[in-house]
């Protein structure tokens, strides 16, 4: 049970219901508007009144020097080139950064890069030090890696575009989820397999049918239920 | 076509639709800034501490700093620190603002005109070292008192560039005890009183719970000895002399208001009459025979207009004493014969054999001290036009001297004055030159507040501006001056010269542990003969007047270096709970001769030296020929500190009160302030002050309660015979909310608060399953007031500065609050407003209750009832939540808590009060709170949740003490106990089944509190 838990004092059934009730019409009416805008979008999509705009790269500079060490596999190449395309969804990054080939591929271990996952409630980006440790080594004939090196001998951080970003008001925590063994893809998708990461969809229809979709909070309390966590509110809201 | 995405959907809504509202969990701009280089011991969303010290007075109490990606966010005490092992002080608390202040100086400022402009360093050192060059030994030095390691090396700088000289200048310096402790002894040094093992502690007004030399320190060493627990007979007693029952003096057992001035006299009245009843030490009687011989004790009552029963009482208890304890005056009561009433004082604690006990004479220590006099001749050097360059540091003298010292003139007269203040003050903004200092939490340092106590202090903040440290900054000044000055001050930087300072141990060590704890025994030391023979009168007032006036330290303010820190601005004074302004203190009797003046009239306060108008607070607490005005405001620059903050810049807020002291000293030089009488005068004006709480009358309720000694020691069987087969049922009966039920069980029947522990268990009041009832235990009996609790509440969980006007619209938004209750209260006038405070504050049998107040986490709350869309809420461990995102704002909840602890944002006062670059010192664990959110303390949950991810990792319960609140965190007292109710063994647990003392505020509403109150007790007057 959710906030009807208490000690001995607890709200009598009837009221938990009521409230539900009203909570539920609340978000009903709130669904119902996001509905009616996207039909109005729609039809502005119809009569070509809008056009989808995309997330501009920070055009990374062109190559200057001819590429050093050992050439890159076509794989990278094409990794790369699938990494800056905008027609796929999520934004293009500062560097093609293509999880498809350094976790798929390559089968890099997700904690060697977010090392803070198990241990900290922020999963963290790597440092861009930590990226010129392979870097300093391979890739340097590639255009994203000549990037990179860029933003390292000027030593500034590379401004990656967050894609799952929760409000101040929600504290989740990498490592509980971790260690309680949830799969990073459990709410990040088969990121092993994107080249570009975009944020993948995903409605559950729960309660009544009514959809709440990624990362929404009925989402994350949809898998709390599944798996017996904490539904205490003050969980994940303090 | 391809799939419009969710990011895109957004995106076009956001397009075609700007009023649409319904952005979810997702924006796209933001982004993720990794480090370049990540350090190896940082991991973002994990705090690391690091030791240093704290530097806000000279107590020097070691601190732990909270870092988070590299930013301190709050100062808690070191555990280890010897000073004040593990608690931290208000002012301790709030000095975390220093670094991330917005009036901050952010580069070196040069005087063009008459503004002060940015300029580079390296102009500003090519400047100011050609102006020492030029001005050679008319070049003086005037500044606080730093650490031994930078105070050694200046000394050298200072004849190293060939400067005339450098003068310490602190406002409160122990300058007449020093001299005391020289002429009875031989041994220049500060005495260290440790009041924990004492059995009669005896103040001369020195307040050492709030401004003496270590309050943090003091309050442990005093609850230890008043431990109810672990004393017999209830532990130490303690009488407070003095003419205003400060914050100190409210935690008195018995309270003289003797006449200010004659405290020297009444010490040597009570050793009389102790040692006549047998107390004392052979050689103590022996070397004190002469001049008791010359103490006429009724002569001394009549003086010091204390009744003679009272000093033959207490002088008894005080010969019966077995380690008794007598503090000298501090700076509210130093006279002009301060030297004397010190000396006076320390002559009885070394009769009574106290001293080599309680007392203890440290080794004199190397290095400058302050010195009033020599500030006094260097501004007579300043007048006649004999400095050509003045450096000022760490101190404020334009606000802490007085205009009759003729500072503000000799220093015109200056003509180049630099300043080295981190931000902007009334000094600072005279100078021709500011060369910014680092905050504390910016630099390296050392202190050794006690002979083989030395303690580190090191940067846990890159600088946040283009600021240096002062010895790194006259280090470049040096250079600039040529090789053969630098070659005479040689190191690299003011790091190099603190580890060359400490080379002979293992630094890495030290600063991990925050410093090198091998505190030296005092030294022996035997009597002067000849010092017993002083003449002990009382001191001389200046000018005219019905009033002596009382200048006491700001409780939290201190000399007025606190007034720029919004939260010490914001934190209620402890005894009369007024935040933000200025206000005199006067007794009602005195306001009855002045015409009738109530609470909030202006009066106009005129001295010899000058005249001042400001609010009057009336109350039994000032004796009726004293007015109090406590030091600390009236600064016109600074944003909290002036009226800048209200829109007024360059007006003061509130009154300087020593604007209106005349320049005088004490007999050693030192600086006196009991110094003049006071002609008060009625304006007819009237104001509404910024005040807290409303009465101090508990009106009989059950919000403060005390249990008379005597009660206690009856014990439990006592209790058990008469209520333990009652089991009351909660609310019925006698205990209904009607008031004389309550008056009486207070009156006479204290101890039957027991009832409602028996009558519900808080532990229940979870989840079945919950292994955890997060419960709080409050000692009223240890509770000294301080509020430290108060100050560390608002950092930990990022609660928003209102501001004078909003706390006068009673939207003061601290979620832990200190109730000061005098007496049970009365309901005399009805259910008509009474006035703040009863009479019974007159009373010399002290009986103030000091209740800390914050949400009960009540297991049947009121709130969680009215709340329309279930933001607050009983938590699975008991805790009452409150889920900011989820509130709505009706505030129903706020008006169906009886408790009042709920706050409401009635604007988004995070913004509009966290100026730049405030934001990078909120606690990141903590929702920052917007408009139309109710808000309140959930026992610092997220530190309860950070304690249960590392025991779920571990697959256990959370264990006993693991995890605290940030109240409970920085009490010097241990008054607060926070913890598990679940496991009965825990400590909070142990403490809240006191079955005598332990209570609940409010219980007749049967409203399940998960705080225990322990009623203070009642020792009563001191007897021989």
């Amino acid at each position: 049970m959710g906030p009807s838990i208490g000690g001995r004092f607890r709200v009598s059934p009837n009221e938990f219901m009521f409230r539900k009730a009203s909570h539920l019409l609340a978000r009903v009416r709130r669904r119902a508007v996001e509905v009616v805008l996207a039909a109005v979008i729609a039809a502005g999509l119809v009569f070509g009144l809008a056009t989808p705009e995309r997330v501009d790269a920070q055009a990374p500079a062109a190559p200057a020097a001819a590429p050093a060490g050992p050439r890159s596999s076509q794989k990278a190449y094409d990794a790369q080139t699938a990494a800056s395309d905008p027609s796929t969804p999520g934004p293009v990054q500062p560097i093609p950064f293509s999880h498809a080939l350094h976790a798929g591929e390559y089968k890099i271990e997700c904690l060697y890069c977010h090392t803070g996952t198990d241990k900290s409630r922020a999963a963290g980006v790597p440092s861009v030090e930590l990226c010129m440790g392979c870097h300093t080594h391979f890739g340097g004939d590639m255009e994203g890696v000549q990037t990179l090196k860029k933003y390292w001998d000027e030593q500034l951080p590379v401004p990656w575009n967050q894609i799952y970003r929760l409000p101040e008001h929600v504290k989740f925590r990498h490592n509980r989820h971790v260690s309680a063994g949830v799969d990073c893809q459990r709410c990040h998708g088969p990121i092993e397999t994107m080249d570009k990461v975009y944020m993948t969809k995903d409605t559950i229809w729960w309660p009544w049918l009514l959809p709440s979709t990624k990362p929404e909070m009925g989402w994350c309390i949809n898998c709390h239920r599944e798996n017996q966590a904490s539904q205490d509110c003050l969980t994940c809201h303090y | 076509m391809p799939e419009i995405h969710r990011r895109e959907f957004l995106k076009l809504v956001g397009a075609s639709a700007g009023a649409a509202a319904t952005v979810g969990c997702s924006d796209p701009v933001s982004k993720l800034i990794p480090y370049v280089i990540q350090p190896e011991v940082i991991v973002p969303g994990i705090a690391n501490y690091y030791a240093s010290t704290c530097q806000e007075c000279s107590a020097a109490c070691g601190l732990l700093v909270k870092t988070r990606e590299g930013r301190p966010i709050k100062l808690e005490g070191n555990p280890e620190h010897p000073i004040n092992q593990g608690a931290l002080c208000a002012r301790g608390q709030a000095s975390i603002g220093r670094s991330y202040h917005p009036d901050r100086y952010k580069t070196p400022m040069k005087r063009v005109g008459d503004k002060l402009e940015p300029t580079t360093w390296d102009d500003a050192i090519a400047i100011l070292s050609g102006e020492i060059k030029r001005a050679g030994n008319r070049t003086w030095m005037l500044g606080g008192q730093t650490g031994p390691t930078a105070s050694a090396w200046i000394d050298k700088w200072v004849e190293a560039v060939g400067a005339g000289g450098r003068v310490v200048y602190e406002p409160f310096a122990p300058e007449a005890l020093r001299e005391a402790t020289q002429a009875l002894f031989g041994v220049a040094s500060e005495p260290v009183f440790d009041l924990s093992g004492s059995d009669l502690i005896i103040d001369f007004g020195s307040d050492f719970l709030e401004s003496g030399p270590s309050p943090t320190e003091h309050a442990r060493q005093f609850a230890e000895a008043r431990d109810i627990a672990k004393r017999e007979r209830g532990g130490a007693r303690f009488v407070y002399i003095g003419p205003r029952l400060s914050m100190t003096a409210s935690n008195a057992d018995e309270w003289v208001a003797a006449k200010p001035g004659s405290e020297g006299l009444l010490a040597l009245a009570l050793l009389k009459v102790a040692i006549g009843a047998g107390g004392g030490t052979q050689a103590g009687r022996d070397g004190v025979a002469a001049p008791l011989a010359k103490i006429d004790i009724a002569a001394v009552a009549k003086q010091a207009d204390v009744p003679l029963a009272t000093i033959e009482r207490i002088g008894k208890a005080l010969g019966a004493a077995k380690s008794p304890v007598l503090l000298p005056p501090g700076v509210a009561l130093a006279s002009r014969r301060a030297a004397a009433t010190a000396r006076a004082v320390m002559l009885a604690n070394w009769a009574l054999g106290a001293v080599g006990k309680g007392v203890s004479i440290p080794a004199p220590r190397d290095g400058k001290l302050p010195s009033y006099h020599q500030t006094l001749a260097l501004v007579d050097a300043m007048k006649q036009g004999s400095v050509g360059v003045l450096l000022v540091h760490g101190s404020n003298p334009v606000y802490s001297l007085p205009p009759s010292t003729g500072f503000s003139e000799a220093l015109a007269k200056v003509p180049f004055v630099v300043s080295l203040a981190s931000m902007p003050d009334e000094s600072s903004e005279r100078a021709n030159l500011v060369l910014p200092d680092h905050t504390p939490l910016e630099s390296w340092g050392d202190a050794e507040p006690r002979p083989g106590i030395r303690s580190l202090v090191q940067p846990t903040l890159r600088p946040i501006y283009d600021t240096r440290a002062l010895v790194d900054t006259l280090l470049d000044v040096a250079r600039a001056m040529g090789a053969d000055v630098a070659a005479k001050v040689p190191t690299d930087s003011f790091r190099a010269l603190v580890e060359q300072a400490w080379a002979g141990t293992d630094f890495h060590a030290a600063l991990a542990k925050g410093g090198v704890f091998a505190a030296q025994p005092g030294v022996e030391v035997t009597l002067v003969g000849s010092a017993v023979d002083f003449e002990m009168a009382e001191p001389a007032l200046e000018g005219d007047g019905d009033f002596t006036l009382l200048t006491s330290p700001g409780a939290l303010l201190y000399d007025g270096r606190g007034a720029n820190l919004a939260w010490l601005q914001e934190t209620p004074d402890p005894v009369t709970k007024i935040t933000w302004v200025s206000f005199a203190e006067i007794s009602p009797r005195a306001a009855e001769k002045l015409g009738g003046l109530v609470f909030g009239d202006v009066v106009e306060v005129e001295t010899k030296a000058g005249k001042l108008s400001l609010p009057v607070v009336v109350r039994g607490g000032v004796r009726d020929d004293v007015i109090a005005i406590a030091i600390g405001q009236g600064h016109t620059v600074g944003l909290w500190s002036s009226g800048t903050d209200s829109g007024h810049p360059g007006e003061a807020r509130g009154v300087n009160v020593i604007d209106v002291l005349p320049a005088l000293t004490d007999e050693s030089g030192g600086r006196a302030w009991l110094l003049t009488k006071a002609k008060v005068t009625n304006t007819g004006r009237h104001e509404k002050l910024p005040i807290c709480q409303d009465s101090q009358n508990q009106r009989g309720r059950r919000l403060g309660l005390a249990v008379p000694l005597a009660e206690l020691a009856a014990g439990d069987a006592h209790v058990e015979a008469e209520h333990g087969a009652a089991d009351a049922v909660p609310g019925a009966g006698e205990s209904a909310p009607g008031y004389p039920a309550h008056g009486e069980a207070a009156h006479g029947e204290a101890h039957g608060s027991h009832e409602m522990i028996k009558a519900f268990d808080a532990s229940m009041d979870r989840a079945p399953d919950s292994p955890y009832r997060w419960g709080m235990t409050i000692d009223s009996d240890k509770c000294t007031g301080c509020s430290a609790c108060v100050v560390a509440c608002y950092i930990e969980n990022n609660i928003s500065i209102v501001g004078e006007e909003q706390v006068r619209r009673g939207r003061h938004m601290a979620w832990l609050r200190i109730e000061r209750w005098v007496g049970d209260g009365n309901l005399e006038g009805g259910q008509d407003r009474l006035p703040i405070f009863p009479d019974a504050e007159s009373s010399s049998t002290v009986d103030i209750r000091i209740a800390p107040m914050l949400c009960q986490q009540c297991g049947a709350a009121p709130c969680e009832a009215v709340c329309p869309v279930i933001a607050t809420y009983h938590a699975d461990d008991g805790l009452n939540g409150m889920i900011y995102n989820r509130c709505i704002g009706t505030r129903y909840c706020a008006n169906n808590c009886p408790y009042k602890v709920r706050k409401y944002n009635w604007f988004d006062f995070a913004l509009e009060r966290w100026p730049d670059p405030m934001y990078l010192m909120a606690n990141p664990d903590v929702t920052v709170r917007g408009q139309g959110v109710m808000e309140k303390c959930t026992f610092c949950v997220q530190r309860v949740a950070s304690a249960r991810q590392i025991a779920k990792n571990e697959n256990r319960v959370i264990r006993d003490g693991e995890v605290t609140t940030a109240c409970a965190q920085s009490c010097p007292t241990h008054a607060i106990q926070f913890g598990n109710l679940v496991d009965k063994t825990s400590a909070v647990a142990k403490a809240g089944s006191e079955p005598v003392r332990g209570y609940h505020s409010l219980e007749e509403l049967n409203t399940r509190p998960a705080v225990t109150l322990l009623a203070k007790v009642q020792r009563g007057t001191v007897e021989g």
